[in-house]
């Protein structure tokens, strides 16, 4: 696009700035203090700051089994959450593109459902599903297919299930995009020269689709990391996250240094993970 | 009518020097009121906001949350608070005093502290006085049963918890402690004793989720704070609730403070001195059976045997040093998440 030749650096500077003050002053600080904050420490059995420099809090979590477990648990269970969406997400996003016809915008809208109405109500409803007294456990009781319920909430089960059902959307969105870019034709000459679809898929589309799967799982993973309500209702209590952790010490054991210090460690991850995707994202462009 | 009327203002012109400082004109002020919302709200907007309003021109707002919020929003906001009245914990007035966040109780400022039962007032003034005691499910337990009963080996991970910290987390590893021959100020003692009943099934994140599985015999019992149990049984046929007697319940109050260097502090102790005046206890029992802290109320019997609300009952409560736990609190929450979820 050529760029108008009245639009001078100063005028982008002044258009930009109203966003960049809002920015500086909504994320950048109190980013800024929550760091700072990290390493300060709770004056014991009180609620004032010692705001002296100390590494206390880092030192807690990492010499900690029982914050390294929790950190563990966190970033196995978002990895599962990506892997099980992805396999959700290619076939699905494929027949939407391929076969919805008109009913397309329908089923994206229908996709994109759990992003649009927020964590709780749907956690809430899944409580129901999953609980021993739930849907699906009387359903199968009734069916005569189990005699106890079986244990879907408070375990890992549950909590991958509910958060699948939040980011699935996170994985199909950029899937689709990738799809509908794929000529259809590619297929079709992979089949003609002999390809079964087991191949054409690994083969063809795979490698195709990379640029979607690694934008989604990117999403996905980060949106999982940090899930907070979806493991706090369906873990109830049992399965620890750093989410969690975070919100225990911040909110209700009045740690806040501690909590800072948690909050600064996810967010470590979260930019190692921005970093990796980054990276696949340049080799795939070049590769291209 | 319009006689009636005329003899009502010119009693009232003649009663105005006696009348306290309500009769100030405060119009186009705003207190700032931090409360739980749900019933709690709306009888304090029924009984204290709304007269206020009436009587003052203020206007009341509220500021519906945790405590756990209020307490940070009154560390964060110490030099320049936006709060003049919060509820809070017993377990957070205390401490709240000891940091300078609120004004002592004192019956100076807000005469109804005077009817209020002696040795409530602790850090803040006495709003409501609940205890711990045990939901349990019927089909579990047909008799009501005593703490000790909960230590069965047959219902070993059977229990549900409310989210720790909390008062009812604190108040159950205080019974552990004495069970164990012991107290509060023994933590090994108590958290030894608790993680014999094992991890529980379920740390509940509201009371209809815990009810309903209690009410199917999933959970066998809960140490729970009467009032909204109480309040909750009437839906649940096979649940049950009692205060035991060895140890007691514990003794849990709800607490409302006047926060220190307030915007409008002569707005705040009138607010107070509503909440704890006998019409809106009354309401607190009959409505949400909390039991009232003004010595003045009286219920009727069937009220009276829901709530807690005479001397006698709070003597026979155990009452827990609650400056020493809450000084425990970030130690027994690494202890709580290990020793007794991460069996």
């Amino acid at each position: 696009m050529n760029q108008t030749p009245d639009i001078t650096p100063t005028t982008t500077a002044l258009l930009v700035a109203p966003a960049a003050v809002l920015m500086f002053g909504v994320f950048v600080l109190p980013f800024l203090f929550l760091v700072v904050l990290s390493f300060w420490s709770q004056v014991p059995g009180s609620l004032s700051l010692d705001t002296s420099f100390t590494l206390t809090n880092y030192v807690r979590i990492f010499s900690d089994s029982y914050y390294l477990g929790g950190l563990w648990t966190t970033l196995w269970l978002s990895g599962f959450v990506t892997l099980i969406c992805l396999l959700l997400a290619l076939p699905l996003a494929r027949w939407i593109v391929l076969h919805a016809g008109r009913a397309k915008g329908l089923l994206i809208g229908i996709s994109i459902l759990p992003l649009i109405c927020g964590a709780l109500l749907p956690t809430l409803g899944l409580v129901n599903l999953l609980s021993p007294l739930g849907f699906i456990n009387g359903a199968l009781k009734s069916m005569g297919l189990i005699q106890t319920s079986l244990p879907l909430l408070g375990n890992i089960t549950g909590v991958s299930i509910g958060l699948v059902q939040a980011f699935l959307p996170l994985m199909v969105l950029p899937l689709i995009n990738t799809v509908e870019r794929i000529p259809h034709d590619y297929e079709k000459a992979a089949m003609s020269l002999g390809a079964s679809p087991f191949v054409v898929w690994r083969r063809v589309l795979l490698p195709l689709m990379l640029p979607g799967i690694v934008a989604g799982s990117l999403l996905v993973f980060c949106a999982a990391l940090t899930a907070f309500v979806t493991p706090q209702i369906l873990g109830q209590g049992k399965v620890v996250t750093f989410a969690s952790l975070a919100y225990q010490q911040a909110a209700m054991v009045l740690d806040w240094p501690f909590a800072s210090a948690l909050g600064i460690v996810m967010l470590l991850f979260l930019a190692l993970a921005g970093l990796v995707g980054a990276l696949i994202s340049r080799r795939l462009a070049r590769a291209s | 009518m319009k006689r009636i009327a005329c003899y009502a203002a010119v009693t009232a012109v003649s009663l105005f020097p006696c009348l306290p400082t309500f009769a100030q004109d405060y119009s186009g002020r705003t207190l700032v009121v931090g409360t739980w919302g749900g019933d709690i709200e709306r009888l304090l907007r029924e009984h204290v906001a709304g007269p206020l309003e009436a009587k003052t021109g203020a206007k009341v707002e509220f500021l519906l949350g945790g405590s756990g919020d209020r307490l940070s929003k009154m560390v964060a906001e110490r030099n320049n608070p936006t709060m003049d009245v919060t509820f809070q914990n017993i377990y957070e007035a205390p401490s709240a005093l000891k940091e300078g966040l609120v004004i002592a109780p004192d019956a100076a400022l807000v005469p109804a502290a005077a009817d209020v039962w002696a040795g409530m007032n602790d850090g803040c003034y006495a709003m409501s006085l609940v205890g711990l005691g045990i939901a349990y499910s019927k089909a579990v337990f047909p008799e009501a049963p005593e703490w000790s009963d909960l230590w069965n080996p047959e219902l070993k991970g059977k229990m549900a918890y409310a989210p720790y910290p909390s008062s009812e987390g604190d108040g159950m590893l205080a019974v552990a402690a004495r069970i164990a021959g012991a107290d509060e100020t023994n933590p090994d003692a108590a958290f030894a004793k608790l993680a014999e009943l094992g991890a529980p099934m379920l740390t509940y994140n509201s009371l209809d989720e815990v009810l309903t599985l209690m009410d199917a015999g999933e959970i066998a019992a809960a140490p729970m704070i009467s009032g909204y149990v109480i309040s909750n049984l009437e839906n649940y046929e096979g649940i049950g609730f009692v205060f035991p007697k060895d140890p007691g319940p514990v003794l849990v109050r709800d607490m409302v403070c006047q926060v220190a260097n307030s915007p409008e502090p002569e707005l705040a102790q009138m607010f107070i001195d509503l909440a704890l005046g006998v019409e809106t206890q009354t309401a607190y029992a009959n409505e949400l059976n909390f039991g009232p802290t003004n010595s003045k109320v009286v219920l009727s019997d069937e009220q009276a045997a829901k709530v807690i609300n005479t001397p006698e009952e709070v003597k026979s409560l155990l009452q827990l040093d609650w400056t020493y736990v809450i000084a425990q609190r970030s130690d027994w929450t690494d202890r709580w998440n290990k020793e007794i979820l991460g069996q």
